[in-house]
């Protein structure tokens, strides 16, 4: 019996499972320094030698990321920006994906080269005119401050990744479909739609995770701490003297968590959006 | 549409009218087209060409700062002619394509490293890809915070492992050269997954019996790789590249998180200083320049890209 196992374990140890496990420690290390970091008395955080296990496990981190810096509120804020952002992107990005798949609409070429073209604009390319606009209209640290341009600068990427799905539905459902004498809108909503599901759900990944992360619109647009997102909240936790890491790792635990699940869950959709932006796009 | 369909009978009688008809039809479709279409694109060029346009203004501009706004008075090149004598801004611009370059160049190898273990294995692969992503969905903040925790000059886990090992205590974000290095080992971390998923999914499209061919000419796993492998990857790793490659010209979560640009400037990125002259200093006019340069970069760099890869396809089109 003791034999069998040895040889069962031995059978593992082979350069590919090596270089494997080497992969899997360059990736999870740093993660693991985050999680463990956040169990950490705060007085832990900063021990030297630093203990590479919490002793003794705390949840003061988690407490004070709350109770001290306003996290739920950069919670909330994040949330509610990712959330109606995704959800604009998704249904004006679709009737317009829909529209340059399958449309006859003239001079869609120069059109959907220019969505590329502006999608790989820099941010900072805007910020600083999106500033002077937003301050002059009363915008600035408003939750539209960051709905608006986080809508318009997914719009580019989202709507080739879903046109791209609709240019594989089959054209005969939609002529079906008119020919019963459904309107355009419906023909759309009841047909073109739930054939494109996955073409949405990916999109909405990609989008979702790019608003969840940005991070130079969020500082110069929304600033004031009632609206600041997470990541403009952790960057400014402490003060330049003090970096309080335990409720940084804390607060971060609790950010990666949303998006971690996503794009766990969705892999397929992450993986085939990246792949359909890379071969086609 | 109920019209249309009322009226097939007629249509099929004569040809003449089913041209008609059909122009009006698709005449009637563009129009949707253009309806559904064009919240999106109101959209895109309010928040987006405009603003650029604007931030070209601006830099064309003397901007004087009143007090709760600003204002433009007449042309002016002057923005540019001290962006050009300014040694900070040439720095900034030289680190900037440096670092790219750097970069970018060893997340290619290490990710097509771990593609191609990736792609040998037989089970797991989907959580091994999922692990992939997370440091690619992390929010460049946290991993920035964590990395500078990582690297801290008094209690930092590296400090501890390197006395350990008898290496002393070496100096990672406090001067220089080991910032710009220790910037890009945190860069890399977050951005090499990137690069092996795109490349996973590449090679896992690719036709199998060209590799079982070479199998039977006995051909070396090295020499598959370089004549077979790359090759038909190369239009999949370019894409990745690209991305890439205007990702990090637009550098700024990073630096400004875990080194603030320093010390002193060795750290600043184009998109760093911009920020820093625009926002801190409250220079919007050459703080526009910045930008405006930093997004030449971009451009430059994706149409150089463009016509490199394009040259390269062309190449093995003729052969």
């Amino acid at each position: 019996m003791s034999y069998r196992t040895r040889t069962s374990w031995h059978k593992w140890i082979n350069p590919l499972n090596l270089a494997v496990l080497a992969v899997v420690l360059f990736i999870v290390l740093p993660i693991y320094w985050l999680v463990i970091s956040s169990f950490k008395t705060p007085v832990n955080v900063g021990s030297f030698p630093p203990q590479y296990f919490p002793n003794p496990v705390s949840f003061a981190n988690y407490g004070s990321a709350f109770s001290h810096y306003g996290f739920g509120k950069y919670f909330v804020n994040s949330l509610t920006v990712t959330v109606l952002s995704t959800g604009l992107v998704l249904v004006i990005g679709s009737l317009a994906g829909y529209a340059l798949a399958r449309l006859p609409m003239r001079g869609k070429a120069p059109l959907l080269v220019t969505l590329l073209v502006i999608s790989v604009f820099p941010e900072i390319a805007v910020v600083s005119p999106l500033y002077l606009l937003m301050n002059q209209i009363g915008w600035l640290n408003t939750y539209q401050a960051l709905i608006v341009p986080y809508t318009a600068f997914n719009l580019p990427f989202a709507i080739w990744i879903m046109r791209n799905y609709f240019l594989g539905i089959p054209k005969e459902m939609e002529e079906t479909s008119r020919i019963d004498g459904a309107s355009a809108i419906r023909t759309y909503w009841s047909i073109i739609l739930p054939q494109a599901r996955p073409g949405i759900f990916t999109a909405g990944v990609f989008v979702f995770t790019a608003c969840w992360t940005e991070f130079l619109m969020a500082l110069t647009l929304d600033n004031s701490n009632g609206f600041r997102t997470i990541p403009v909240g952790i960057a400014l936790f402490g003060s330049p003297n003090v970096v309080p890491y335990g409720t940084i790792f804390a607060a971060s635990v609790i950010a990666v968590i949303p998006v971690g699940t996503l794009v766990f869950v969705f892999r397929k959709f992450v993986v085939s959006g990246l792949t359909a932006g890379a071969v086609k796009g | 549409m109920a019209v249309v369909a009322n009226e097939l009978p007629k249509v099929r009688r004569s040809p003449t009218n089913t041209k008609i008809k059909r122009d009006t039809h698709s005449k009637r479709l563009a129009r949707i087209g253009w309806a559904f279409s064009t919240p999106a694109l109101l959209f895109v060029a309010l928040v987006t060409i405009f603003p650029i346009g604007f931030s070209l203004a601006l830099s064309l501009s003397n901007v004087s700062v009143t007090g709760n706004g600003f204002s433009l008075q007449g042309f002016t090149f002057s923005n540019y002619y001290e962006l050009l004598n300014s040694s900070t801004w040439r720095y900034a611009m030289e680190f900037t394509v440096f670092y790219t370059i750097a970069t970018v160049l060893v997340e290619l190898i290490l990710g097509t490293a771990i593609a191609l273990i990736l792609e040998r294995l037989t089970k797991g692969r989907g959580p091994m890809m999922a692990l992939l992503l997370l440091p690619w969905s992390m929010i460049t903040v946290i991993s920035a915070e964590l990395w500078q925790y990582i690297y801290e000059g008094t209690y930092g886990v590296l400090q501890s492992m390197f006395s350990a090992v008898g290496l002393g205590s070496p100096v990672f974000l406090g001067s220089p050269t080991p910032a710009v290095v220790s910037m890009m080992v945190a860069d890399i971390w977050k951005t090499t997954p990137f690069v092996a998923v795109i490349v996973v999914a590449g090679l896992v499209m690719l036709p199998s019996e060209v590799f079982e061919a070479a199998a039977v000419d006995g051909a070396s796993s090295w020499t598959t790789f370089w004549r077979i492998t790359f090759p038909l990857l190369r239009p999949t790793i370019a894409i990745a590249v690209l991305f890439r490659i205007l990702q990090a010209f637009g550098l700024f979560d990073l630096p400004f998180v875990l080194t603030g640009g320093g010390p002193g400037t060795s750290t600043t990125s184009l998109a760093l200083l911009s920020y820093k002259v625009m926002f801190q200093n409250i220079d919007y006019g050459p703080g526009a320049a910045v930008a405006v340069s930093a997004t030449l970069l971009v451009i430059v760099g994706s149409l150089l890209f463009l016509r490199v890869f394009k040259a390269q396809v062309g190449k093995e089109e003729l052969q």
